[in-house]
């Protein structure tokens, strides 16, 4: 346990135990260590493998709430006992382990680089050939051809991945470039920390040096308006420096709520790439590419099956690729449909909400208000059509990837504005009132079935 | 092959063996059972690979011989049958004709030889004892076992062979459930090993209340001999979790219940328990428990328990199905609840070396 680690752990320990009883936490605390903390993890070792499973199951809640007042939010947690390294299958799935052990034996680059995460093992498929060719020329020549590089996409369709793949591309090409990868969450807690600590100067020097900044999930600047006047200023000295700088968010820098102009136009200045679920034939050769970097032998159909169920999200595919292996290979038994179908149905049953569309939702919403589904797309706007239209939107926005243009659109051509509107509307009487709370759930339901 | 029983022994036999048959399998002949016949006895075998039963019945054999047939749909067939005499014949092609009164059914087998030998069991340890005391042992601990399969080495009951006690426990992470039974073995037989599900429950089908069982321990198998029926089962590998761990030192509060009252009580009143939280709450005050449960915009259940405590008040949530389970595989009349306080895990015991440890549930307010 290193200091860092042991501080955290002490404060940790104090704000967990006035949560669980004293017997409670001698027996199952004071004997666990913290071993590793990183931005969005604590990785635990426990004597054995029971502290885990009662941890787990018990005192989850506690741990997590003791963690959010110790370190400011929330953090995934891992588990591993002593008595692992005798015994490999006793504990997690073997991905757990293997991420512990590659991340522990860091490759130099202590930048918070993923060392898996690189072009070589990035799949290309036409949905995301533009923004893979664009960051690897953005790699191979820094700040000439498109600074910034401002990619965008849903969840796990590889924004991280390709940001990372440019860092290590970049660093390894020349050691001694000053490569900078951070989320933009840890920018802004940076610059509130740098502000409460009067260390301002330190915190611009520290980012103005960089030849390459990465910065993930920009999105969160939205809202941050100090925060953004800082990163349009950092944003201006590389800029003017001809230093590369690679952005991520999950969408389009125009739709980014709460973001300044100067930012936006800034933003879309040099390329902007968009990442786009991957078809089918990628996703056979994400799994197939994956299976053989955990040496895993599946049977092809398992290949199919996954590919053909699961669409939206290449980190999700891996989790069930993972979770179908580590099953196939703990339990030994022949893996029928059905028992992949019964070991991801979370899995499959997320998969397929997402399949809404937005039709589908104004269909039922009208079905539902009884009122006529061309009200839905009108211009009338009575109460009686307003409500159940606002509801719709509403669902429409939670329930598929439409933008809010789009939603617009299929809503007899309103504008974003309009859609954002009966969002916050709905979301705020959802919160007040419970009949509609409950309306809108039980819609919801409906649709998902 | 042919010969020649009446239908109550031939279902008799069929049933006891045909649970292990799985529905869907890649391999046809594990849905297949397998028929032995020789000097009045015609011998049953099913497998899934990870189990397997054998057991058999009388029958008056004409002609020795083997086969496998489809065990669901003999079963289902020979249970149809018109009278209670039944002959069967199988040919050299494993096609087997099955007559009984007006009846005539003729099914397609597979070959003796394709069917997958038993584990052969030499120099496993041997341990012998009664039926009734591995039943009532595995009744009540084997609801306890974990369905959740990342954690695999939960998904079975341990049996601990130490110090002349058979130890079995199961466990799913919030609750367990360990009883002793006093057995002797010589030294060398100590060992832990852990059953899984599938093996325990038909075990638990098999056993009877009279009669010896005769526990063979291989390198990663088990086989149960119960004199006319045999269970061999593989067994998981890995490391049961240190289990005395969960264990509470001590009680502050003993309260000792009338099993079927307070079972009861639990029942009625956790129909109010919402699938969400699915809590109910044990309020303690002198004398007495008041057992309520709560679901906002669905309602509420409370009822009241005279007991003897004289503790202070206090209040503890549960899971109801936790709390009921082991109630429900009881025999026995009276309990004790051993409690600390409403954050500490609440444990069950008997007269009898028995224990149920089970963890509370947060109270909000």
């Amino acid at each position: 346990m290193d200091e860092r680690c042991k501080a955290l752990w002490e404060k940790l320990s104090a704000a967990l135990k006035p949560q669980v009883s004293t017997d409670t936490y001698k027996r199952w605390f004071s004997a666990v260590e913290l071993t590793k903390a990183t931005e969005d993890s604590l990785t635990f070792r426990v004597p054995n493998n029971i502290y885990q499973f009662w941890i787990e199951s018990n005192h989850m809640a506690a741990l997590q709430s003791a963690i959010t007042s110790a370190v400011g939010a929330p953090r995934s947690v891992q588990f591993f006992s002593s008595t692992d390294s005798d015994n490999e299958n006793d504990f997690g799935t073997p991905e757990a382990q293997k991420s512990y052990r590659s991340s522990s034996k860091a490759t130099g680059l202590g930048l918070g680089l993923n060392p898996r995460n690189t072009f070589e093992s990035f799949v290309v498929g036409p949905n995301n050939q533009i923004a893979h060719a664009a960051s690897l020329a953005v790699a191979q020549a820094p700040a000439r051809t498109y600074n910034p590089l401002f990619v965008y996409g849903g969840v796990g369709l590889g924004k991280t991945h390709l940001m990372q793949a440019i860092g290590q591309y970049v660093w390894a090409k020349k050691k001694t470039s000053r490569v900078m990868y951070l989320s933009s969450e840890l920018f802004i807690n940076e610059f509130i920390d740098a502000i409460q600590h009067n260390t301002l100067v330190k915190f611009r020097k520290r980012y103005r040096q960089a030849d390459l900044l990465l910065i993930d999930d920009i999105q969160f600047l939205g809202g941050k308006e100090r925060s953004q006047e800082e990163f349009f200023h950092t944003f201006n000295t590389l800029f003017d420096g001809h230093k590369q700088i690679v952005l991520s968010s999950d969408r389009p820098a125009s739709e980014i709520a709460n973001l300044e102009h100067r930012l936006v136009s800034r933003f879309e200045w040099g390329l902007t790439a968009e990442l786009q679920p991957p078809d089918i034939e990628t996703r056979l050769a994400i799994l197939r590419k994956k299976a053989r970097a955990l040496q895993i032998k599946l049977h092809d159909d398992v290949y199919q099956f996954l590919a053909l169920r699961i669409r939206s999200n290449v980190r999700r595919l891996e989790g069930a690729l993972m979770r179908v292996a580590s099953f196939a290979s703990l339990s030994g038994k022949e893996l029928t449909q059905e028992t992949i179908e019964h070991l991801l149905k979370d899995i499959l049953l997320e998969e397929r909400r997402q399949t809404v569309t937005i039709e589908q939702i104004q269909r039922k919403v009208a079905e539902h208000f009884d009122v006529r589904l061309a009200d839905m797309t009108s211009k009338r706007r009575p109460a009686s059509i307003a409500f159940p239209r606002q509801v719709a939107m509403y669902l429409a926005r939670e329930l598929t990837k439409a933008s809010l243009n789009e939603i617009g659109d299929a809503f007899g051509g309103r504008d974003h504005g309009t859609v954002l509107h009966a969002c916050k509307l709905v979301k705020k009487r959802i919160k007040e009132q419970d009949n509609i709370r409950q309306t809108v759930s039980f819609i919801d339901g409906a649709l998902q079935r | 092959m042919k010969f020649s029983a009446t239908k109550e022994k031939i279902l008799e036999g069929l049933q006891q063996v045909q649970n292990v048959v799985s529905t869907r399998t890649t391999l046809p002949i594990l849905s297949n059972v397998l028929l032995q016949a020789k000097e009045g006895t015609v011998n049953l075998t099913t497998t899934d690979l990870d189990v397997g039963v054998r057991g058999g019945f009388e029958a008056n054999v004409d002609k020795a011989g083997a086969t496998t047939l489809p065990a669901r749909r003999l079963f289902t067939i020979i249970r149809e049958l018109p009278s209670s005499e039944i002959s069967v014949e199988v040919d050299g092609k494993n096609a087997a004709s099955i007559r009984s009164g007006q009846s005539f059914f003729k099914i397609l087998g597979l070959p003796e030889e394709e069917f997958p030998p038993l584990p052969k069991f030499e120099n496993a340890k041997v341990v012998t004892m009664r039926q009734k005391d591995l039943r009532d042992g595995l009744r009540k601990t084997a609801y306890a076992i974990s369905t959740d399969e990342t954690r695999y080495v939960l998904n079975g009951v341990l049996f601990s062979f130490k110090e002349n006690k058979l130890m079995l426990v199961a466990t799913d992470g919030r609750r367990l459930a360990m009883v002793d039974i006093e057995l002797e073995f010589p030294r060398s037989h100590e060992a832990d090993i852990i059953v899984p599900t599938k093996a325990v429950t038909e075990l638990q089908r098999l056993l009877t209340d009279d009669g010896d069982v005769k526990i063979s321990v291989g390198t990663g198998q088990i086989a149960f001999d119960l004199n006319n029926t045999l269970l061999v089962s593989k067994l998981i590998e890995g490391n049961y979790p240190n289990y005395k761990q969960v264990i509470p030192s001590e009680a502050k509060e003993r309260v000792t219940l009338e099993r079927e009252t307070f079972l009861n009580s639990l029942r009625r009143v956790s129909l109010l328990a919402s699938d969400k939280s699915n809590s109910i709450k044990l309020n303690f005050s002198k004398n007495n428990i008041e057992i309520t449960a709560n679901t906002p915009e669905v309602g509420e259940a409370r009822e009241s328990l005279p007991v003897v405590y004289k503790g202070r008040d206090f209040s503890i949530a549960f899971n109801p199905e936790f709390l009921m389970a082991p109630l429900r595989n009881l025999a026995e009349d009276e309990i004790f609840f051993d409690l600390i306080d409403e954050m500490s895990p609440g444990v069950l015991k008997i007269q009898t070396p028995f224990l149920y440890v089970l963890m509370p549930m947060r109270v909000s307010a």
